[in-house]
């Protein structure tokens, strides 16, 4: 058959349905009234030649089904009258409907966000081209406990130099610095990298260009790319920022170009790109490590050679530098991983779990939709076994499900969907920084192409879950006996029982998952973490080198903003710091104990946490000193001391007094011996989860005196027990009265600080919690489902016991024990399943184990009790069946 | 009666109507009528078995269809044959002639 003639018709057809339609009526009446005039003119009267034209003619209705058939997109055709059947069956049993598509909508929903969040975080590429070749270069010193640590430029410089596997090598660090355009100063998140570090990624500046191999020495003029979003929003988008001049860090910067926009490296929300400023003459300080690198591998080069190659040049550096502090392969590896992989991290993890989570949700929601379609198919039994019994073969009753069901599931789809959309925005919103990528989620085709896959998918289960139904002797039993509720009911009510149960049994497995990682989050925001969050709030200054270029300046701006700060009423104390716990990143310094000797072969001792201090940390936070003393105003002018925490004491001093010990640290001989005159308790540094590193606290009043620097990046900690909104225009004035280009930043209270640490807990916690509770309605709607239909289909069963003298206790009983029974073989199962998971949670849990019987008994004493209550409705209106009612129904 | 052809090979009918109209345009019942006819009265079409084979020929473009009066100043829709139509016609044809000589032979072969 020709083509095109046949898209055409098809088009006609489908799109001029009505036209086709009349043009055929008129066609077939023009023919009866030829037939009948034929009739006539042999004799026949007009009426009776009209009656044997029409019976001639057979009916006309079947000659035009019969002329539809043959018209092209037929199939099609049928399938709308399929579908429209279908919604009009749903819109006359709004309530079910209702119940049916939302139950589909959560389940989807659940899917599609879940995916949308995979799709984003793990499936995608990153945003460079040709990211697969993009290596992440780490150091490790596996004696010191520190994987994944920095690199230091020597070794970075020997490194790019010596590789072959790799085009190029690029390096970075991150940090803030503070940006003014105007009057208006802003803390702004930067990236300090080498010049090759967008030829590396393989992404140009969108605008202007990135700074060259000159502007990235050492004293040269300095030089930034802006992120495309800060050049929106400082430049309003224009295109003569490049060459404009901004005041970074109090020196006057020129602007080289802008970043496309959304280009990143490594979450780290880089808002600048300046230069590293590294000079690749200097090989000296080894031990400086604080760079990440970054390498595009060569082309036809593999990871494989690449390692390979690295292990090779590991195992010769030594001789090609006789250095204490070279990379060997032993205390001090070198290693590398593809790039995604290092942005990715262990979210990967987490992220599966929560798909597995959703797919049991959806699960449940199809046992539920198909036990529900169940009991309807019964109660359409007789529309079935009429419409058989009129001929409707069995694949046309069989299109008639799939179609309700795809009616139903497109509808449950799209409010899926739209669920999704909006709940994951809002998640997001309240748990920000929580996974990584978090700014490429979105529905996208990939997202939308998943979520038509499984409505398709769901559609047909349940679709066809009532043909179990229909399947055997619809015809048969339903004309003869009128009715469903014969003996062979008893296999469908298998299949059901068994949705049931299964549902019980999913809802047990989420619950269980959600409770254990509810109390790891709980375990986690009520771990020790050295002092009190309550009544501290904290916020972030930084002294510019430019403006501040002298540590005793810096000291003395600060003493002065502490007194300020302790001025404001209701203050009770001020105090500066480093860096602020509970998470920091490790500075892992080379430290000298004296009289600890260093043993021969391993890397030289090293403290985990430098700390920075004013005097009264201590006591505004709370930490308590538990031996010796915390440092006091005297100290200022006095000789060098150190206070440390329990973990160094015990590690470097066991069983002895650390007190009165003399340490030099950043291993640098120039720098004199201090004195440990406090031990403090350990706080948290490395986040909450994480074991307690040691740590070593240097008094910011004595730094410039004693290491001839003092650090212009602080944190100031308050302790007050007024509201931090009613404090913060008073902190305002504070800052500003010193020096009025600074900005405040990230102004929040200590539990602030706290609840971020451990956002990507709370969000899991808080998806999986919803997706159990979710399973738990579900499940309850299942049970009652199934229990009510019992009681319904007992009626008459009932009736005669009561009839015979059953009380209401056999009745409540017969009933209540059904369920209960659904529910314990449900739950055991359950438990089962959870227990077989405790494998892959085990990861992400915290203080407690993956098979903790507490989580286990309450989760399946909720469910129990759940199920319980679901079968507490269908029970009494079993006991409420009347005897003569119920017998004589039938 | 005639013997009634309810099985009619589909192939057969269309050719069948395609040689109907290859004389010139006629509605439905003419179309029936004229094949009756050049048929001397051994197949006649139900219309049931007609109609819908007009509409599949006009799909596959070897027919078309205007409406115009009938002989007793009716509306009708009338069908003709369109090029393509005719050379199907010439296929068909052509086709038909050596299977029925085919077959002949076969039954003249005892």
């Amino acid at each position: 058959m020709p083509f095109l003639p046949r898209v055409r018709s098809l088009w006609r057809n489908l799109a001029h349905a009505g036209q086709v339609e009349r043009e055929l009526d008129d066609e077939l009446r023009a023919y009866v009234d030829l037939l009948a005039a034929e009739k006539e003119k042999a004799g026949m009267t007009p009426d009776d030649a009209r009656r044997a034209a029409r019976l001639e003619a057979g009916g006309v209705d079947q000659l035009k089904e019969s002329v539809r058939d043959a018209h092209a997109g037929a199939a099609v055709e049928s399938t709308l009258q399929d579908l429209r059947y279908g919604v009009r069956l749903l819109t006359r049993a709004p309530g079910f409907a209702a119940l049916v598509v939302l139950t589909i909508a959560l389940g989807i929903g659940a899917n599609s966000a879940i995916f949308s969040v995979i799709n984003a975080v793990v499936r995608k590429p990153l945003g460079y081209p040709q990211s697969d070749r993009l290596m992440f270069i780490t150091s490790q010193f596996p004696t010191l406990g520190f994987d994944k640590f920095w690199v230091s430029p020597p070794e970075f410089f020997e490194y790019r130099e010596r590789t072959r596997a790799f085009a190029d090598v690029a390096a970075y660090t991150t940090g803030a610095v503070n940006l003014s355009e105007g009057t208006q100063p802003e803390r702004v998140n930067a990236v300090f990298a080498t010049a090759n570090m967008f030829g590396v990624l393989g992404v140009p500046p969108r605008l202007g260009r990135a700074f060259t191999a000159e502007q990235d020495l050492p004293n040269a003029e300095p030089v930034v790319v802006l992120s495309h979003e800060l050049w929106q929003r400082t430049f309003g988008g224009d295109p003569s920022a490049v060459g404009r001049q901004v005041e970074i860090g109090g020196r006057k910067t020129t602007v080289v170009g802008v970043a496309p926009p959304a280009f990143d490296l490594h979450d780290a929300r880089a808002q600048v790109w300046m230069p590293l400023g590294l000079d690749p003459a200097n090989r000296q300080n080894r031990g400086s490590h604080f760079l990440y690198l970054v390498g595009r591998l060569a082309p036809g080069a593999t990871p494989e050679r690449a390692n390979g190659e690295l292990l090779t040049m590991l195992r010769q550096w030594g001789q090609l530098n006789p250095n204490t502090h070279v990379p060997n392969d032993s205390t001090h590896r070198i290693q590398m991983a593809p790039l995604r992989d290092e942005v990715i991290g262990n979210v990967r993890v987490a992220l599966w779990v929560l798909q597995g989570a959703v797919a049991l949700v959806l699960l449940i929601a199809c046992a539920n939709v198909a036990n529900l379609l169940l009991a309807r198919a019964e109660a359409r039994h007789k529309e079935f076994a009429v419409r058989t019994a009129l001929g409707a073969g069995r694949g046309r009753i069989l299109r008639q499900f799939v179609a309700e069901g795809i009616v139903v599931a497109a509808l449950g789809a799209a409010l899926g969907l739209a669920l999704a959309y909006w709940g994951l925005k809002a998640l997001l919103a309240a748990n920000p920084e929580s996974i990584p990528r978090a700014a490429e989620i979105g529905l996208d085709p990939a997202v939308l192409a998943f979520t038509v896959g499984v409505a398709v998918l769901t559609s047909v289960i349940f679709g066809l879950a009532p043909l179990l139904h229909v399947q055997q002797d619809v015809v048969a039993s339903a004309i003869k006996e009128g009715d469903a509720r014969s003996t062979t009911t008893a296999a469908r009510n298998r299949v059901r029982h068994g949705l049931v149960i299964a549902e019980i049994a999913l809802a047990v497995m989420l619950v269980t998952g959600a409770g254990l990682l509810l109390r790891s989050f709980n375990n986690l925001t009520s771990v020790d973490a050295g002092f009190d969050p309550e009544n501290l709030a904290t916020f972030g200054v930084v002294l510019p080198q430019a403006t501040y270029p002298d540590g005793q300046q810096r000291v003395r701006f600060m003493t002065d903003l502490m007194r300020r700060l302790e001025e404001i009423p209701g203050v009770e104390n001020a105090a500066a710091v480093q860096g602020l716990p509970p998470v920091r990143q490790v500075n892992a310094n080379d430290t000298e104990f004296e009289g600890v000797p260093q043993e021969p072969g391993s890397p030289p001792q090293n403290v985990d946490f430098y700390q920075t201090v004013t005097p009264d940390y201590f006591t505004t936070l709370g930490i308590k000193i538990v031996e010796g003393r915390g440092f006091t105003p005297a100290d200022a002018g006095g000789p060098p001391v150190f206070i440390v925490n329990e973990a160094l004491a015990k590690r470097f001093y066991p069983g002895k007094s650390a007190i009165g010990r003399r340490m030099k640290p950043f291993g640098i001989d120039t720098v004199p011996w201090a004195t440990i005159v406090g031990v403090a308790r350990d706080v948290k540094q490395a986040g909450l989860e994480a074991e307690v590193g040691t740590e070593l606290y240097f008094n910011y009043e004595q730094a410039p005196a004693y290491v001839g620097f003092a650090p212009g990046q602080m944190n100031v900690v308050l302790k007050s027990t007024r509201p931090l909104a009613a404090l913060a225009p008073a902190i305002r004035q504070a800052v500003a009265a010193g020096d009025p280009g600074l900005p405040v930043v990230e102004l929040r209270t200590m539990e602030a600080v706290f609840g971020d640490s451990v956002t990507r807990q709370r969000f899991l916690s808080q998806l999986l919690g919803i997706f159990a509770a979710v399973a738990l309605v579900l499940a309850a709607v299942g049970t009652y489902g199934i229990l009510s239909y019992m009681v319904t289909q007992r009626r008459r069963e009932i009736g005669i016991r009561m009839a015979l003298g059953a009380g209401y206790g056999q009745v409540i009983r017969l009933v209540l024990g059904h369920g209960l029974v659904m529910a314990a073989v449900g739950v055991g199962l359950g438990i089962v399943g959870a227990l077989a998971l405790s494998r892959v949670t085990r990861s992400l849990l915290y203080g407690v184990s993956p098979l903790d019987p507490l989580t286990f008994a309450v989760a399946a004493s909720v469910i129990t009790v759940v199920a319980l209550a679901a079968s507490l409705v269908p029970t009494r209106r079993a006991t409420r069946v009347d005897p003569l009612v119920a017998i004589r129904a039938d | 009666m005639p013997p009634s052809y309810a099985n009619l090979l589909q192939g057969t009918l269309d050719l069948l109507i395609l040689q109907a109209l290859s004389l010139g345009e006629l509605h439905g019942l003419g179309v029936s009528r004229r094949i009756e006819q050049i048929t001397r009265g051994t197949f006649q079409v139900k219309p049931g078995s007609l109609f819908p084979a007009l509409h599949r020929l006009e799909e596959a473009g070897w027919l078309a269809s205007s409406w115009g009066a009938s002989e007793n100043n009716r509306r009708a829709k009338y069908y003709r044959l369109t090029a393509a139509g005719r050379r199907q016609l010439e296929t068909e044809a052509g086709e038909w002639r050596r299977v029925s000589l085919a077959i002949s032979l076969a039954l003249q072969a005892t």
